[in-house]
Parts: structure tokens; C-alpha cells; sequence
């Protein structure tokens, strides 16, 4: 099986400092994979770099064995590639429907003369797009929001819209920016059915920054830990809870010292 | 209270479809019945109406924040009066020259809009425009500096109409053309493109929508209308002058979109209409008229800070704004608002417990210890 994802020795420099050093990381189909570490380990930048908002030094990224370094961001989401960000990104001026619809931009193809006549193919599409918006949002469970202004979401909700509106395009594969930051513990539980099920429902890969331990370890077949932009570990959620090294990047090396001792 | 004697009403008699038909008929009759002054001002006001809903679409939609509006209207109108002039053009060769320049011009623009934002694309289009101006002055041998040249009338030869008639319904079939299919575009997948780039760049991106492709449409559909527009205003005045498009004319159309709303193809005519009045109507108080122009701008953004048209969105039953500006958000309208009960999620009692409790041992059995 050719892995969804291959992040091929990247380093990242900003001046002298290596955001990222020669990490690695290989994701495979419909595997949900947790990307944690401490404070400024590099996770963000290791998104940033897989979307195209973010230039590496070197190494490559392979999206299902195509290279992708270097390219703008608006192409690798035509690959396939979806992603969500830390602070809610929906689009403040639209409702929850039209958020949605746009998730669907590349996959829609009406031209500008097609849209200023309304021609029948552009109508036809519209409503096709605007079907499957209603299906998204059944999907994720919201679909009595749909009419509401992107504005007047909890936080929670936004959320989950926005992972919606990422599925529209049925991306092969999502990264998700921290999805879990500010959420309740029973939004936490629902959030990780939610995962759950875009990967067996909908067979998405996801790759997944979060600081909530509790919701990476439930959830994730694979676990990569970043520290100081260096991998330190990857494997099974129980496999990296017992490396020495994940330990000690938590924890600091005095009381990991401590630990060992008792 | 405004709402509540339009809600008595029927629902034909009131929104947005009924007053723009209204408009429409004022508009047709309007040459059967006037004088040649209020001719030329009904022919200035659909003139203002294809600029203000073309800059909309840049300014209000796609949220570039761009001066070079008058810039592009003035492009327009020199390219189409100076084909006239150096290559003996008629009218309908040169307009379609004239706007095929604002056209190009105006995507230019959108190549330092792909990297400047906010203010710093304000500051860079306004440096094109007063480039555009100083040519317009200065490049005597081609343009015929400050003072301006002359245009051949527009002529309706074989149609038994005036010409000031022919172009006056020349001027309103445009403006109807532009106005419907700017607001087809709006509410299409182009539309929303550009609200998108609007509300958030980074997120338009990473769901595939090009943003130099979008940008480049945005600034080249303003172009269009500015340049369609420039050809109209050099046929209505059968004279091109620099000073027609300078600063206050650019702060004009601006006040246009700002007073009807910006993100609204309604707002659009609806400001283009208001101020193009409010001008002519000032016109008896000469040293005033910028002066009262301001105070009036000033009023209208403290009374009705988001636009005439989410005035009449909220207070007329039925008004719908297809794509709601940010700005418009804080107050929807008691209707929208209920409380929707929570989505039902099942099992979340057994998925938390499983998800919760293997977890705890990474920090809780080290800080045991």
C-alpha cells in the first residue's frame, strides 16, 4: 500500500533556526495520524509546509506519489489535500450553507459567462452543489444551521463546519490544525466520533495537531512526536506514551530522571 | 416602525425586484418627458450606476481595497475619445478600444494586490492614479493635457432617435445589462470566490480557489464597467478633461457603495442614484457643493453605518442580500436568531469514557511517581 502522505526529510530554516529538521513522516490510507509535541516543536509548520503555505529548505512532500513541494497552496488542495486551521476560518459574510458550497469551489467549473447569464448547466450545478452541502452538513449533524450567518456559530460549531466544508471536496486526505483547542470535554467526545467516521465512513486520511493527549490517544492509529522541529518518535499511541524521549520532551529530563528512580 | 407600516402592505408592493422595476419605468419615460438637463443627469446617474456596481464587486465582494477607480474611468474615456480623434473611429469602434484598455490596466493591478493587502493596496492604486492623472495632464503630445480635447458626438444616424436620446437608452440598456448580470455573477460560484478571498485568504486558498486568478478577475470585471462607463461619460460630454477624473471623483464613486452598501449590487444603484442627486441637487450652493457633499457622506455613515441596503434588508420584509457583508452580521434579525436545539449525537457517554481513559497515564503516572 502507497502511503496518502510522504513527508520526505524536510527541513525548514528561518534564518539560522530550523523550524524543522529532516523530519519524516508517511501516512497511510484512511489512518487517522496525531502530530503532537511541545510548544514551538514545529507542527504547525509541518502543516503549513504539506498545504504550500510554508516554503521548506529541503526534502520533498508527496501527495499519493505525486510531489507537491513548492506548490501553491490553491493546486495541492486541488490534489486532494483539505485542511482546517487553529482559529476558525469560515467565511464570516456567508451562512453555513454557502460556507459549505464554497467547499466545493474546485470540483464546480461554471466560467464567468456561464454565471452572469445563468446559463442551465451553471443552475444545474448549483443545485447539485447546494445538495450536497445539505448532505455535508446531515453528515457532521447540523444540518438545522444551515441558514444561520457563519457569525452567530459557537465555537464548537464553527468547528465542525469547517471540517464539513472541507469533506465537500471529498479530499483523499484533511489536516487538521488543533481541532479540539477550546472545546468542552463532551464537544471533545463528539468531535472524536465525528473523526471516527470520516475515516470509516468516508475512508479520508487525517492528520491531526492537538494538544488534548487524551483525544490523540484515543483516536489515532499512528503517533508522530515533534520536538524542536525534530522527530522523536512515531508508532502506536502505546508504543509513544512509554518512549523514554516523549517522556522526557514533556516532562524535562530532571524528573524523567526522578521517575526512573522510583 | 418603518417595518411595521411596510409589513401592512402586500408583499408585490414592497422589496427589492418591485423597486427595481419601478426604476426601470421611471427610467424609460424619464427622455419622453424631460428637458435636456434632466436628461443629462438621468444619463450621468446610469453612467455612476455601472461604475458604483462594478466597484462593488472589487471593493464591497471581493474586499480589495483599491482607489484606481477613476483612474479606469478615465482610461476609458480617453482611449475611447482619442481613437476618435488620432484614428477617426466611430463611436462604437472606439468605446469597445477604450474599455478593452481599462480592462487590461485594471488586471494589471491585481498583480500587486496578490502580495500588498488592506491599506497598502489603498496606497499603491492611489499612486496609479495619480500617475494615470499626471499622463492625462502632462503627455501633452498625446493627450492634449489639462485642457482637454474635444469628441464627435455620438451619432444614432440610421435610427429615427436624437443623439442625446439615443445615448441616453444606449447608457440605461447597458446599465440594465450590467447591473443584472453583476448580480447573477454575486450570487454564483464567482461570487462567492470573491467573498471568500474577502472573509479569509488563507482558508479560500486551502479549498483551491486561485487567488491571482479570482484578484485578476475582480480587478479586471471593475475594469470593465470603469471602461464601459469612461466610454459613456466621453460620449455624454463630448469632451475629455483630466479633471473629471481626479481624487473627487474617485472619492465619489467610493461614497457610492459605501452609502448604498458595500457587498450589495442593489446597494450599488441605490447609492449611485442617491449621490448623483444629492450632486446635482447641491449644484445651486457652487462653493458649497463639497463641503455639504461631506457633511452629507458624514451624517450617512453615522446614521446608516453598514449601507442603505442592509438598512432596507432589515426593515423590509422579503429584502434578501444574497451575500451578507461581515459588517452586517452583528444584527441579523430576531427570525434567524431562535434557539436551535443542539444537534442529537448518539453514544457520547461510552466514546468519551474509551477515549478519555487510556490517555491519563502519559501525565498523570509520571506526576505520581
Amino acid at each position: 500500500m502507497t502511503a496518502v502522505l510522504e513527508v520526505d526529510h524536510v527541513t525548514v530554516a528561518f534564518g539560522g533556526v530550523n523550524a524543522l529538521d529532516d523530519v519524516e513522516l508517511a501516512v497511510g490510507e484512511a489512518e487517522i495520524h496525531g502530530v503532537i509535541g511541545p510548544n514551538g516543536a514545529g507542527k504547525t509548520t509541518l502543516l503549513n509546509v504539506i498545504c504550500g503555505l510554508a516554503k521548506c529548505s529541503s526534502g520533498q512532500v508527496r501527495l499519493m506519489g505525486t510531489d507537491i513541494t513548492g506548490r501553491k497552496p490553491s493546486d495541492i488542495a486541488r490534489q486532494g489535500l483539505g485542511r482546517t486551521f487553529q482559529t476558525s476560518q469560515l467565511f464570516q459574510g456567508m451562512t453555513v450553507l454557502e460556507n459549505l458550497v464554497c467547499g466545493l469551489h474546485r470540483r464546480t467549473k461554471a466560467g464567468l459567462l456561464a454565471a452572469a447569464f445563468r446559463t442551465a448547466a451553471a443552475r444545474l450545478e448549483e443545485e447539485r452543489t447546494i445538495e450536497a452541502a445539505r448532505k455535508a452538513l446531515e453528515f457532521v449533524g447540523m444540518e438545522q444551521f444551515r441558514d444561520r450567518p457563519a457569525t452567530m456559530l459557537s465555537f464548537g460549531q464553527q468547528r465542525v463546519v469547517e471540517i464539513a466544508r472541507t469533506l465537500m471536496a471529498e479530499p483523499a486526505i484533511v489536516l487538521l490544525d488543533e481541532p479540539a483547542v477550546g472545546l468542552s470535554l463532551n464537544r471533545i467526545a463528539e468531535l472524536d466520533l465525528l473523526l471516527r467516521r470520516i475515516r470509516d465512513e468516508r475512508g479520508v486520511t487525517l492528520v491531526m495537531i492537538e494538544h488534548v493527549i487524551r483525544l490523540v490517544m484515543g483516536v489515532c492509529d499512528q503517533v508522530t512526536v515533534l520536538s524542536g522541529g525534530v522527530r522523536i518518535a512515531q508508532g502506536t499511541p502505546d508504543a509513544v506514551r512509554d518512549d523514554p524521549d516523549v517522556i522526557t520532551a514533556y516532562l524535562g529530563k530532571e524528573l524523567h530522571a526522578r521517575s526512573d528512580r522510583a | 416602525m418603518f417595518s411595521a407600516v411596510l409589513a401592512t402592505l402586500p408583499p408585490w408592493l414592497v422589496g427589492r425586484r418591485t423597486l427595481g422595476y419601478a426604476a426601470l419605468v421611471a427610467m424609460i419615460v424619464l427622455p419622453l418627458t424631460a428637458n435636456p438637463y434632466w436628461l443629462f443627469v438621468g444619463n450621468t446617474l446610469l453612467i455612476y450606476v455601472i461604475l458604483a456596481t462594478g466597484l462593488n464587486l472589487l471593493v464591497g465582494f471581493a474586499g480589495q481595497l483599491a482607489f484606481a477607480n477613476a483612474a479606469m474611468f478615465g482610461i476609458g474615456a480617453y482611449g475611447t475619445g482619442l481613437t476618435q480623434v488620432d484614428f477617426g473611429f466611430p463611436f462604437f469602434l472606439a468605446a469597445p478600444c477604450g474599455t478593452v484598455l481599462a480592462v487590461g490596466f485594471g488586471t494589471i493591478l491585481a498583480f500587486p494586490a496578490l502580495r500588498l493587502s488592506g491599506l497598502y493596496l489603498g496606497l499603491a492604486t492611489l499612486a496609479f492614479a495619480q500617475i494615470a492623472q499626471w499622463v492625462f495632464m502632462h503627455w501633452e503630445t498625446v493627450t492634449f493635457g489639462a485642457g482637454g480635447f474635444k469628441v464627435p458626438p455620438v451619432s444614432f444616424a440610421p435610427l429615427p432617435i436624437s443623439d442625446a436620446k439615443g445615448l441616453y437608452y444606449l447608457t440605461l440598456l447597458i446599465a440594465v445589462v450590467v447591473v443584472l448580470l453583476a448580480a447573477n455573477i454575486v450570487r454564483s460560484r464567482i461570487g462567492r470566490a470573491f467573498v471568500a478571498i474577502r472573509d479569509g485568504a488563507v482558508a479560500a486558498e486551502s479549498i483551491g480557489i486561485d487567488l491571482l486568478r479570482y484578484k485578476a478577475l475582480a480587478f479586471g470585471l471593475s475594469g470593465l464597467t470603469a471602461g464601459i462607463a469612461g466610454a459613456l461619460y466621453s460620449g455624454l460630454l463630448n469632451f475629455v478633461a483630466p479633471e473629471s477624473f481626479d481624487l473627487f471623483q474617485m472619492m465619489m464613486q467610493k461614497a457610492m457603495i459605501v452609502v448604498g452598501g458595500l457587498g450589495s449590487i442593489a446597494g450599488s444603484v441605490i447609492g449611485a442614484t442617491l449621490l448623483t442627486l444629492v450632486l446635482e441637487a447641491l449644484r445651486g450652493v457652487k462653493s458649497w457643493q463639497e463641503i455639504a457633499f461631506g457633511a452629507l457622506l458624514l451624517g450617512f455613515v453615522i446614521l446608516v453605518p453598514n449601507g442603505l441596503a442592509d438598512f432596507l434588508r432589515r426593515h423590509v420584509p422579503g429584502w434578501r442580500e444574497p451575500l451578507i457583508h461581515p459588517a452586517f452580521s452583528g444584527d441579523i434579525d430576531a427570525t434567524t436568531t431562535e434557539p436551535v436545539p443542539a444537534p442529537a449525537l448518539p453514544q457520547i457517554g461510552a466514546i468519551g469514557a474509551e477515549a478519555i481513559t487510556p490517555a491519563a497515564p502519559l501525565l498523570e503516572g509520571a506526576a505520581r511517581q
